[in-house]
């Protein structure tokens, strides 16, 4: 994968926070735009591992089990309501309910391990769209293969970032 | 999938006595994940993970950061990076594109001490909402403890 676009949009060295619009039409703020590249090699370097196989579409197992994505959960709500919930389909090996650092309160979302894929599929079938202390909330895969049946258009020409370590190949 | 652009990278890190330190992370719109953390602290190795995140998950990313308002923002007034260490936050979301930088943030004080203490508020509090994000989903899919301390 060419890094060129990674390089042309690196242009703008100004020092101040102007508010400017770079080529591709968007406005850009900010002093991270006349960064030098002197730390890339350090953070850019060497391989990232990955669970996924190349040609995997649709969701994809974690280490330990299926992860699915819960959205919409209501801020005072507990891990023990959770779990409530998502037993009913399947026995869950774990949660992660963020809490929003300046609040304390439920940030919004969760993360639910089941050990089995079905499980997981269950959850997401039965689950999404339902309520939750009154709010709806959405159920899904966390992880998916590289591609997802096509659905995902595989641009690279277009991201954001002048100085992006990570997305060279 | 966004329909519009969407990407966000933070880095934070710092030159010393172990070298380069760094932690580090991207979401770009097709769902790609990478995270990186290298501490050299007890011979401590680098950690690089990738994995494609769910729609739901991007969108979910994407709520957080629109609630915080950090596109309006500027850090024309955050404290500079020094040899203490650096963060970056770059963000795009549709037509809009920012690249901030300053220094670590040791503590509320250093923000409430701040030329742009609001400003720094926000950024600040961002920054802890979305590495929480990435651990939460790195931790889960790989089982490591993204700080490091389990590998």
């Amino acid at each position: 994968m060419s890094n060129r676009d990674d390089m042309d949009e690196g242009q703008g060295r100004l020092r101040s926070t102007v508010n400017r619009t770079d080529q591709s039409g968007r406005r850009v703020k900010g002093r991270g735009f006349g960064n030098t590249k002197d730390e890339e090699e350090d953070r850019y370097g060497g391989k990232f591992d990955s669970m996924e196989e190349d040609e995997t579409t649709g969701p994809i197992r974690s280490v330990e089990g299926w992860i699915v994505f819960v959205t919409g959960v209501h801020e005072e709500a507990t891990e023990e309501i959770i779990m409530d919930k998502f037993n009913e389909v399947g026995i869950t090996k774990n949660l992660s309910l963020p809490l929003d650092r300046r609040t304390g309160f439920v940030k919004g979302y969760a993360l639910i391990e089941y050990e089995k894929k079905e499980q997981a599929e269950k959850a997401i079938k039965e689950l999404n769209g339902t309520e939750l202390m009154e709010t709806t909330i959405h159920v899904d895969w966390a992880f998916h293969g590289k591609t997802e049946g096509g659905s995902r258009r595989g641009n690279t020409s277009n991201r954001g970032g002048n100085n992006r370590r990570f997305t060279r190949k | 999938m966004p329909t519009e652009d969407f990407y966000i990278r933070y880095y934070v890190g710092h030159k010393g006595r172990f070298g380069h330190e760094f932690l580090e992370f991207e979401f770009r719109r097709d769902g790609k994940l990478r995270y990186a953390n290298n501490s050299h602290y007890k011979q401590e190795t680098m950690i690089r993970k990738e994995v494609t995140v769910s729609e739901s998950v991007l969108l979910e990313l994407k709520r957080i950061i629109e609630e915080s308002e950090i596109i309006k923002e500027d850090d024309h007034n955050w404290p500079e990076a020094d040899k203490i260490g650096k963060q970056e936050l770059e963000i795009v979301i549709g037509d809009e594109h920012i690249s901030f930088n300053t220094g670590k943030i040791g503590s509320l004080l250093d923000v409430q001490e701040s030329k742009d203490p609001d400003g720094l508020r926000i950024f600040y509090y961002l920054v802890q909402d979305l590495k929480c994000f990435v651990f939460s989903l790195i931790t889960l899919h790989f089982k490591i403890n993204p700080i490091g301390n389990d590998r």
